[in-house]
C-alpha cells in the first residue's frame, strides 16, 4: 500500500502524499485544480488525504480497500463503524429529557407569572417614582408588595413615595411589613434616603401631636399654631399640616379677641377646603363679630353658614358629631353676644367634662 | 479565588453539558455532519464531547461550533427570567423559583464552545471574512472574545457569563417590557 498513481496526471507516488476528492485518487498539484473544477460544478470540493480513507476515520483500524468497508461522503469507515456512523440517533432518554426541559420551562414560566406582575409593578413604580409622578406610583409599588412585602427594593420604593406625597400610613406599612422594619443594608443610599425622610415626617407628625394637646388648652393657642407651623415646614408633603397650622392660627387669633384676622382665616380656609369644619369656622368668627359688633349682618350671615355646614354634615357621623359640640357655643355666642372658651362653656353647661374637639 | 475539581462543577451543573452537547448533535445532523462518537456526560475532562467529521461548509461550522452557545445562553434567559425575580428583586422565598434559577445558571455556565470548536471556527473565518461572509465577520469578533473568555475559566469565567446572563437578560427583558 505504499505507492498510488495521480489519475489526472498519471504520475505514482507515495500514498501518503496523495489526496483523494470524491473518491478519485489525485497527486498534491491535480487535487487542488481538480477541487475547484468540482467547485465550478457545484459538486463537493473537499478533499482528504488518502491516507485517511485506508483507515477508518471513526476508530482508525486499517481498511486500505477492503470491499466490507462503507464509503460516507468523503469518509471511509470499517464494517463495524459504518453502521453506527449512519444510524447515530438522540437517544431516548435525551429525548425525554429534553421534553421534560420544555415542559419545565413551561412550568417555570408560568410559575414566575405572579412574579413578573410584581416585577412589572415594581419597575413601572419605579420609572415613576423617577419622574416624580409619586401619586401614580404608590398603587404599583404596593402592588409588588402584596407578592413581595421582603422586597427591599418595592418596601423602600413604596415607603419612599408614600412619604413624598404625605401618605405616612402606606409608608408605615411598606417598611413595617418588611421584616417588622429591618433593612439588611442600612447604609445603602435608598434606605438612607427613605430613613431621612421618614425621621422628617415622624418628627413633624409628633410635633402636630403636642401641638393639638396644647390647642385643648386655654391660653396655649398661639405656641399651638406655633409648634403646628414648625410640624407643617418640617413636612410640607402633607398639606394637612399647613391646614391645620392655619386652622390654629385662627385659634391664636380668636385668644387674641383678633376677630378680624380669625373671619379673615376662616374664609380663606372655606374657599379653599369647602366642608362642614371650614364652614363651621366661618359662623364662629362671624358669631364672634356678631358679638362684639351687634352688627345684625354678621349674625345673619353666621346663621347661614350654621345651615350650610349642618347641611353638609348629613349623612357623615364623623362630621356630625365635630358640629354637635361646636354648633352650641356658636348658638350661644349669637344668642347672648358673649364670647367664652371651650373651656368655659363646657364648665357652665357640660358640667366641666372636656368635649372632643 | 477557590479551586473546585472540574468533575465536581460539571457534577453540579450536569444539565448545561448534556444541553451542550445535544447542541452539537443537533447542529451535525441538521448539517448532515458524520458523528463518529457522543458523550453527553461523564466525569472527565472534557465532561461531554461530540466528534464529527471536518467540514469545508463554514455555515455549518459555525453553527456545529456556536450553535450550543446560543441555545444555552437562550435557555439561560428564559430559566433565569422565571426565577430572576423571587431571587433577586422580590426577596420572595421560593424554593423551586430556586431550582429555576440553578438550573438556568447550569445552562448558562456551560454555553462557551470549547477551543476546539472556537480553533475550527478561526482556522477558517479570516479568509471568508476578507471575501465578504456575512457570518464569518461576525464570527471573528465573536469568537476573539470567546477565545478570551475560554481562558478565564481558570478564573470561573463561565459561571460568570451564567451568572451575567441570568442577571442583565432579565432585567433588560423585565425593563423593556414594564
Amino acid at each position: 500500500m505504499s505507492d498510488a498513481t495521480c489519475s489526472r496526471c498519471g504520475q505514482t507516488f507515495s500514498i501518503r502524499s496523495l489526496f483523494d476528492l470524491n473518491g478519485i485518487t489525485y497527486c498534491e498539484t491535480c487535487v487542488q485544480k481538480a477541487s475547484q473544477e468540482a467547485k465550478q460544478r457545484g459538486q463537493l470540493s473537499s478533499y482528504v488525504p488518502l491516507i485517511n480513507k485506508s483507515i477508518c476515520a471513526r476508530c482508525n483500524t486499517y481498511i486500505g480497500s477492503s470491499s466490507d468497508a462503507v464509503q460516507i461522503g468523503n469518509l471511509r469507515f470499517c464494517a463495524a463503524c459504518g453502521p453506527l456512523i449512519k444510524d447515530w440517533d438522540y437517544p431516548q432518554w435525551l429525548k425525554v429529557s429534553l421534553a421534560a426541559l420544555l415542559l419545565l420551562l413551561v412550568v417555570a414560566l408560568a410559575h414566575g407569572r405572579k412574579y413578573f406582575h410584581a416585577g412589572r409593578e415594581m419597575y413601572v413604580g419605579e420609572r415613576l417614582v423617577k419622574q416624580g409622578r409619586y401619586t401614580q406610583a404608590l398603587p404599583h409599588l404596593k402592588e409588588t408588595l402584596l407578592t413581595a412585602p421582603q422586597s427591599d427594593k418595592a418596601a423602600l420604593l413604596a415607603a419612599k413615595a408614600a412619604l413624598l406625597i404625605g401618605d405616612v400610613d402606606s409608608a408605615d406599612k411598606a417598611l413595617h411589613g418588611h421584616n417588622g422594619g429591618y433593612f439588611e443594608d442600612a447604609n445603602k443610599p435608598e434606605f438612607k434616603e427613605v430613613n431621612n425622610l421618614w425621621t422628617r415626617a415622624t418628627g413633624a407628625l409628633e410635633k402636630a401631636g403636642q401641638a393639638s394637646k396644647l390647642a385643648q388648652q386655654d391660653g396655649k393657642e398661639i405656641e399651638a399654631a406655633q409648634l403646628m407651623h414648625a410640624a407643617a415646614a418640617g413636612y410640607p408633603e402633607l398639606p394637612s399640616l399647613a391646614f391645620a397650622a392655619e386652622v390654629y392660627d385662627a385659634g391664636a387669633a380668636f385668644a387674641r379677641k383678633d376677630y378680624d384676622m380669625f373671619l379673615a382665616i376662616s374664609k380663606k380656609q372655606w374657599s379653599e377646603h369647602p366642608a362642614p369644619g371650614t364652614a363651621a369656622s366661618v359662623a364662629s368668627a362671624l358669631a364672634c363679630k356678631y358679638a362684639v359688633t351687634g352688627d345684625g349682618a354678621y349674625r345673619q350671615q353666621s346663621e347661614e353658614m350654621l345651615a350650610k355646614a349642618q347641611q353638609m354634615a348629613q349623612g357623615n357621623a364623623e362630621d356630625l358629631k365635630g358640629l354637635d359640640e361646636y354648633f352650641p357655643r356658636i348658638r350661644y355666642r349669637l344668642d347672648h353676644r358673649e364670647i367664652i372658651t371651650r373651656t368655659e362653656y363646657d364648665r357652665r353647661f357640660r358640667n366641666g367634662k372636656a368635649a372632643s374637639k | 479565588m477557590f479551586f473546585i475539581p472540574g468533575p465536581v462543577i460539571a457534577a453540579l451543573t450536569f444539565p448545561g453539558v448534556i444541553i451542550h452537547e445535544a447542541g452539537h448533535l443537533f447542529f451535525c445532523r441538521l448539517f448532515k455532519l458524520q458523528v463518529f462518537g457522543v458523550c453527553f456526560f461523564r466525569f472527565g475532562n472534557p465532561a461531554g464531547y461530540v466528534i464529527h467529521e471536518e467540514t469545508d461548509n463554514f455555515t455549518a461550522q459555525f453553527f456545529v461550533s456556536m450553535g450550543p452557545f446560543f441555545a444555552n445562553t437562550l435557555l439561560c434567559v428564559l430559566f433565569c427570567s422565571a426565577a430572576f425575580l423571587p431571587v433577586w428583586e422580590l426577596k420572595v422565598y421560593d424554593p423551586l423559583a430556586y431550582f429555576f434559577y440553578w438550573l438556568g445558571l447550569s445552562i448558562g455556565m456551560h454555553a462557551f464552545p470549547s477551543t476546539t470548536d472556537l480553533s475550527h471556527l478561526w482556522a477558517q473565518a479570516p479568509g471568508l471574512a476578507k471575501k465578504g461572509n456575512l457570518l464569518a465577520i461576525v464570527s471573528l469578533p465573536l469568537a476573539a472574545v470567546l477565545v478570551v473568555l475560554n481562558y478565564g475559566r481558570i478564573v470561573w469565567a463561565d459561571l460568570g457569563y451564567g451568572i451575567a446572563v441570568g442577571i442583565l437578560g432579565p432585567i433588560a427583558i423585565f425593563r423593556a417590557l414594564a
